[in-house]
């Protein structure tokens, strides 16, 4: 019987497979020691018992389903700061690169190059502070105990923050890109432009990386308000 | 009533030492006489969501059952924090007792 009730609860909290297992874990702890707790002696009346007082599966997996939620939010607020400093470093290993190389770029692509310079400066750094500022804003904020009003609204602000880091490092990726073309436009193909290329592959990663975070959150989001009206 | 306050009480079960769900439940009841019924797998979705906020802390352990065991300590930032809602506790408790004390029920004719 008891274990019934764990396969269903287990099964109520797949949204979350490592919630689910640690979860499963501690209730078949607690279920065994209100058996053992019971006087009467009758095991499977005291099962009964025990689960009765748990509560409902679903209603406790909807409980959870915020935590969780809260959980994967706080984890995209650190993966965006952590996707731009890793946009930073496959940056400045670029243009240390190119200074160890000594490749120039030549003059009549100087202007165009110092405008995309521009853009993806003031790109970069809107991201970080917009990123650093969504990572306060979710930490500043409390776990709720269900799914309020109030926390939908801070899920979407700091939706609509996490998008904005992700744009703006977006048009910064995108600005690199057009940098690293100027820069390696008329060379020979050779291992030199293969790290070039490489740092350009690993700053696409990033923005995919947060870009994949931000819409499973957002599935997350919904899929926890499904599962409280259900 | 209860819920707004099912934070302040787990941190208050776990005062006086770390235990796991089973036994924060069985503090609760022994503490309040039995007045708080809640159902008592309400307790560990509280548990998780105080263990993000940094208010506890959690391992795992094996009991004299052979089972894998959760223990819940109280971490610093929790035990401020046990203090802080004890404190605004106590406020709201000597206000509504002066104000139920200053009333009296209104007399029906019999």
């Amino acid at each position: 019987m008891i274990s019934d009730y764990l396969e269903s609860l287990a099964r109520e909290l797949d949204f979350d497979r490592s919630l689910s297992r640690s979860v499963r874990q501690e209730v078949e702890d607690h279920l065994w020691e209100a058996v053992a707790a019971e006087p009467s002696g009758n095991t499977l009346q005291a099962q009964q018992r025990a689960i009765a007082n748990f509560g409902d599966a679903q209603a406790i997996a909807a409980q959870f389903a915020v935590v969780s939620l809260a959980k994967h939010t706080r984890r995209a607020g650190v993966a965006a700061v952590l996707v731009i400093a890793g946009d930073l470093i496959a940056m400045k290993a670029r243009v240390a690169w190119y200074a160890a190389a000594q490749w120039g770029i030549s003059d009549d692509m100087r202007a165009l190059r110092g405008l995309v310079i521009l853009i993806d400066r003031c790109a970069f750094w809107m991201s970080v502070i917009i990123g650093l500022g969504s990572l306060a804003y979710i930490f500043s904020r409390e776990i709720p105990a269900a799914f309020y009003p109030a926390y939908r609204r801070q899920l979407r602000c700091f939706s609509l923050l996490c998008s904005a880091t992700a744009a703006a490092l977006l048009v910064s990726v995108i600005s690199d890109g057009v940098l690293t073309a100027l820069q390696l436009r008329g060379m020979e193909p050779s291992v030199e432009i293969w790290v070039a290329i490489f740092t350009m592959a690993v700053e696409i990663a990033c923005v995919g990386f947060l870009v994949f975070h931000i819409r499973s959150n957002t599935q997350r989001a919904a899929s926890t308000a499904a599962l409280l009206k259900a | 009533m209860l819920k707004g306050h099912l934070d302040m009480i787990v941190l208050a079960a776990l005062a006086s030492g770390s235990a796991h769900g089973y036994a924060v439940i069985e503090e609760i009841k022994r503490r309040s006489g039995g007045a708080f019924d809640l159902p008592e797998g309400t307790i560990y979705p509280a548990l998780h969501r105080l263990e993000q906020a940094g208010l506890l802390k959690s391992t795992w352990t094996t009991a004299d059952s052979g089972r894998r065991r959760r223990v819940y300590t109280l971490t610093k930032t929790g035990n401020r924090a046990l203090v802080e809602r004890r404190a605004v506790w106590k406020q709201f408790s000597d206000a509504v007792g002066g104000l139920l004390a200053g009333s009296r029920p209104r007399e029906t004719p019999a």
